[in-house]
């Protein structure tokens, strides 16, 4: 016995990786009750969603040769904005019975909350990349790596709404609703169903304040329109991100500690 | 007492714990906002004061207590799940933990797949989870239903199957419970011989029992816990008289601030 503890001591490193392991296959085989066709039935949602916008929408835009395109990134990184930050905002209180018998680092549940809609986003990687090349618009290398810069953004930026919000979510139990209304909102902020350009221009620079905005639009530049956003964009998109992954470090490390209290 | 304290495993030092229990409770957004210029009526509800001890390595500290007088608070400070207003807690080992742990099942899942769950939060290594799935399944008596879903189980068979996981993921400093109060006469006896194995492997234990049985059977020094004070501190006999006399001869207050607590 003695020895066991001993080597669980040095094994800590292993003992966190076998956590998220674990709590990664846990979650994904009660959501999609462990088999590939719930997972399946799980991408119709945005699939469908995506079939009615394109159906309605492309007459609206039908100037525009490469609306479907353009819908298709958008509102797949959307999708995943969406899910990450909903399940995320939900993990804690759902592991409630974990993080109220034992000590352990409680980020992990939040974080891992976000395979699914990470597995999600991939999946539909494949789709987004079978529609550009249908379309003509074959991703250079330069294209895709800084498609993936985007992407580790978004993860950064979902990461920090999940922290936040999940252990907000254990003080105030309505603010699933709140945040849903504010995806409500945001689906119709983000330029997503229609072009940015539509909207006059003085307007541009406080779309670009709610995340998702500069990340569908980076992407759809570098994938679709062949052009990349200038240094400074970049810059000005990195500092966002982080800015949003602060804040949500520093509300849960604020209130994680007690989260356990707040069940 | 100052040598013992220099040489212990576990230090808790002035403990205090207070429970704020609104009397309009707010808990959304919602109420939030309605009430914001209202001011917030509040009744502080003391669950823990100053409350200070120390464990010794091997050593199997008792604590007892009226329902409401601080024990599952005391157990969730000292294994950090919650934290203290003021004073500290100080451990040289890890700690695990086996509270009720039967509600710490996923329902959903079948008994490996929460063997895997549970085991993995209280610090195993997927290899040595593997290694004991036969082991826990045979401890708990579940072999034959390892891969029906936790919320067929009955009450007994959850209970046994955490109680076995965790016996299984003990660390150094060990924290029960009313460990001896789940399952029938035959798991009882099983538990008992494995907290024996465990005790003269030179674990640490903390153990909460209102049983004055096992508190005489388990333990070298027990404390009585009273409005969340400690009473007295002594040898098992005197305590656990003590405790008979504070349950039997004093009415229960109303308020159960344990109860409170959640």
């Amino acid at each position: 016995m003695t020895s066991a503890t001993v080597s669980r001591q040095a094994s800590s490193g292993l003992y966190i990786g076998g956590l998220i392991w674990t709590l990664v296959r846990t979650d994904f085989k009660t959501r999609y009750h462990g088999t590939i066709q719930g997972f399946v039935w799980a991408l119709m949602k945005p699939l469908t969603m995506f079939l009615v916008l394109m159906g309605v929408f492309s007459f609206i835009f039908a100037s525009d040769p490469a609306y479907r395109v353009n819908l298709i990134v958008g509102l797949f990184l959307w999708e995943f904005f969406a899910q990450g930050t909903s399940v995320g905002l939900l993990s804690l209180r759902a592991k409630g019975f974990l993080i109220s018998k034992a000590k352990f680092p409680s980020w992990i549940v939040v974080v891992t909350s976000l395979a699914n809609a990470l597995i999600t986003l991939a999946v539909f990687w494949v789709v987004i990349l079978a529609t550009l090349t249908l379309s003509g618009h074959v991703p250079s290398p330069l294209a895709s790596a800084l498609f993936l810069w985007y992407l580790l953004h978004l993860t950064a930026i979902v990461i920090g709404f999940s922290l936040a919000g999940s252990v907000l979510f254990l003080k105030y139990n309505d603010l699933n609703q709140v945040w849903d209304v504010v995806l409500q909102a945001g689906f119709f902020v983000a330029p997503i169903i229609y072009p940015l350009s539509i909207l006059p221009e003085r307007f541009h620079k406080y779309l670009y304040l709610w995340p998702p905005t500069p990340i569908i639009q980076f992407a759809r530049q570098v994938l679709i329109a062949g052009t990349t956003p200038s240094l400074k964009a970049h810059g000005l998109l990195t500092f966002e991100a982080a800015i949003v992954l602060a804040v949500g470090v520093w509300v849960f490390r604020r209130y994680a500690p007690r989260a356990a209290e707040y069940l | 007492m100052s040598a013992g304290r220099a040489a212990a495993i576990l230090g808790v030092d002035k403990v205090s714990k207070t429970f704020l229990v609104p009397s309009v409770r707010r808990e959304s957004v919602r109420e939030h906002v309605m009430d914001l210029f209202r001011p917030r009526p509040a009744d502080r509800l003391p669950v823990l004061q100053d409350v200070s001890f120390a464990v010794r390595p091997g050593e199997t500290l008792g604590i007892m207590g009226r329902n409401g007088s601080g024990k599952s608070t005391l157990l969730k400070i000292v294994s950090g799940i919650y934290q203290p207003d003021s004073g500290r807690v100080t451990a040289g080992a890890p700690i695990t933990p086996i509270l009720e742990l039967g509600v710490g099942l996923n329902p959903e899942l079948h008994a490996i797949d929460n063997i895997f769950l549970i085991g993995s939060v209280l610090g195993l290594s997927l290899r040595e989870i593997r290694a004991s799935i036969d082991e826990i399944l045979a401890f708990a008596e579940l072999e034959r239903f390892a891969n029906l879903k936790v919320q067929h189980y009955s009450s007994g068979m959850s209970a046994r199957l955490a109680y076995a996981i965790a016996f299984k993921a003990v660390r150094e400093i060990l924290i029960l419970d009313e460990i001896f109060a789940v399952g029938d006469e035959g798991f009882q006896t099983r538990c008992k011989n494995r907290y024996r194995e465990l005790r003269a492997a030179g674990h640490t234990v903390l153990l909460v029992s209102h049983s004055p049985l096992i508190i005489r059977e388990f333990c070298d020094r027990v404390i009585l816990l009273e409005q969340g004070r400690i009473a007295i501190e002594g040898d098992p006999g005197p305590v656990c008289e003590a405790y008979i006399d504070v349950t039997s001869h004093r009415p229960i207050p109303e308020t159960e601030p344990a109860a409170v607590a959640g």
